[in-house]
């Protein structure tokens, strides 16, 4: 049975996990600088560069000792790891580390895509799971609906036109004077609010698959200029609510056009609880499985890097190792 | 004691190691910034030609800059992970004192400033004395080349110039009357690897950047704004 190192450094995540080849989570940890960037408003490359720099091998033997690993000798058949999309400085740390842990154990290693990781998660919650799968992928970088008809065997129905669902928080959040990330701060705010307190328009209608989240936000700010009573809360509750209902209107008509057996979420917007509630409902609806992995499986970790690297290595074989970091690599070229 | 030296910290990438065996070789493998790409290939080619493997390793040293950041983040991740895996000891040595005992190393006598390209219109300098050995005056320090020029003509004495900071700017630092320069690029692994095989190993190593990271975050987001 084999069992992978992944190491995940794409953005200001630095993490580390053992995976064995029944994709059982043997040790997962994960440190942000997120603490670091907060004060910009934004993760800034630079400062997530050399975070990972430090934190990284730290990180590597917790995850190995967690794992009852040895350090110098660890029982593992391959190293994983993301080579893109993401932040090229902060993506060379974790590929340089990966290239050195397996040029040092004498094992070989493998460049992973990240999204295609994020698809990896529900897997190791429930490595049996029922295929295919449709799976609603967002993050403060992606929003995209993939269907899935088995590991590693993904098609992109639709992405989004302009920005990232979490993008979008982001800068409504900003626009509304709160913290960053704007996600769990709008979240919170909304939980308490009125979601028929703003009109807000529900873009991309239309039958295809595409999602656009820019004119979403142009429309908070008018609205909000406009009309300077509404409650905070009830902003968050209404811009929270028409994020939630165009996703998961393109959700339901991905699940009327295809037939699945399942329907996932997928990335750190999935923390979301009217997405999360959503699409719980949706699978009940079409009486399908529904994969919500845990939080801490659907924000950027390095299980689901060593699940998808387990996959990868199986597949395609090993990365040479003079791989370089693909800070653009789509999922769509991913084979 | 077998020990790998890895540079990164100019748009070159070089890689040395010296065998028990008394072999010593020294490789620039790139000089185009390809550092991912080329420094695990040219470790595992320079192993293999002497007939070790990673395991027979004793020591790795690194470069730890002043430099090319992301140069420096591959180099000293790589050094630092390896020797992680390994077991092994762990040696840092400056790029500026690797020019220093470079220029020493092929006869180089007493006073030389030695610069780094530091990019965005600076270098990376710090002064040494040649004389039996190399020793430092003062610390690194992040400097506009004219300024550097300005102060060494003003002063008078004479010194050598060395390093890629100083070829980046070359006509600035040949204008110094009191002046010499001494061509060198790429600082010298086969100093790194002398000094490796004496200096005290450490537990861990940072790239010495010079520039705080908030002055480098205000810059960037500043820059994205833009
Ligand atoms: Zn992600």
């Amino acid at each position: 049975m084999s069992v992978v190192l992944g190491i995940e450094t794409s953005c200001d995540e630095t993490a580390a996990a053992v995976v064995d080849g029944n994709y059982r989570v043997r040790s997962s940890v994960i440190e942000s600088s997120i603490d670091q960037h907060r004060a910009f408003g934004g993760v800034v490359p630079e400062l997530a560069g050399r975070a990972h720099v430090t934190t990284l091998g730290p990180v590597v033997a917790r995850a190995l000792a967690n794992a009852g690993l040895d350090a110098h000798h660890p029982a593992i058949d391959a190293v994983a790891v993301t080579s893109g999309p993401g932040l090229i400085g902060s993506l060379l740390v974790g590929l340089s580390a990966a290239k050195a842990y397996a040029l040092g154990w004498g094992v070989p290693f493998v460049g992973v895509n990240h999204l295609e990781g994020h698809l990896f998660a529900p897997l190791l919650e429930q490595p049996d799971l029922a295929w295919p799968v449709l799976t609603l992928l967002v993050s403060g970088g992606h929003s995209m609906i993939v269907l899935q008809s088995g590991p590693g065997q993904h098609e992109v129905l639709g992405e989004t036109i302009d920005d990232a669902a979490g993008e979008a928080y982001d800068k409504v959040a900003r626009w509304l004077g709160l913290g960053y990330p704007g996600g769990p701060e709008i979240d919170r705010l909304a939980q308490r609010g009125d979601a028929t307190a703003l009109k807000l328009p529900v873009s991309m209608t239309g039958p295809d698959f595409d999602l656009s989240f820019s004119g979403l936000k142009t429309a908070v700010v008018r609205a909000t200029e406009k009309h300077h009573e509404v409650a905070l809360g009830d902003v968050a509750a209404s811009f929270q609510a028409a994020v939630a209902e165009q996703l998961l209107r393109k959700l339901r008509h991905a699940m009327e056009r295809y037939d699945v057996r399942g329907v996932a979420l997928a990335g750190g917007v999935a923390a979301n609880s009217a997405l999360r509630a959503g699409v719980r409902s949706l699978a009940d609806g079409f009486a399908v499985a529904c994969h919500l992995p845990t939080l801490e499986l659907c924000t950027d970790n390095a299980a689901m890097i060593a699940a998808a690297g387990l996959y990868r290595f199986g597949a395609d074989g090993p990365s040479p190792f003079n791989l370089s970091a693909s800070p653009n690599w789509q999922l769509v070229d991913v084979s | 004691m077998n020990i790998l030296a890895i540079d990164t910290a100019t748009t070159a990438c070089a890689v040395g190691i010296a065998t028990d065996r008394g072999a010593t070789i020294v490789r620039v493998l790139d000089t185009d910034r390809h550092h991912t790409e080329s420094l695990a290939p040219g470790i595992l080619a320079l192993l293999e030609e002497c007939g070790l493997t990673p395991r027979d390793l004793h020591r790795v040293v690194v470069d730890r800059g002043p430099g090319l950041y992301t140069g420096l983040r591959v180099g000293v991740t790589t050094a630092t992970s390896l020797a992680q895996a390994l077991g092994c000891a762990l040696v840092s040595v400056t790029s500026l004192e690797l020019l220093a005992w470079g220029a020493h190393d092929d006869g180089v006598r007493a006073t030389v400033l030695c610069a780094v390209d530091g990019r965005r219109g600076e270098v990376f300098a710090q002064t040494f004395q040649l004389g039996e050995g190399v020793e430092a005056v003062g610390e690194p320090e992040v400097a506009r080349p004219r300024d550097v020029v300005i102060a060494w003509a003003t002063n008078g004495a004479p010194v050598t110039f060395t390093g890629d900071g100083v070829e980046r700017y070359l006509a600035d630092f040949v204008a110094v009357p009191n002046g010499a320069v001494f061509a060198q690029s790429v600082p010298s692994l086969h100093a790194a690897l002398t000094i490796a095989a004496t200096r005290e190993p450490v537990a861990a190593i940072s790239p010495l950047y010079l520039r705080d990271a908030d002055a480098v975050a205000n810059f960037s987001t500043r820059e994205r704004r833009s």
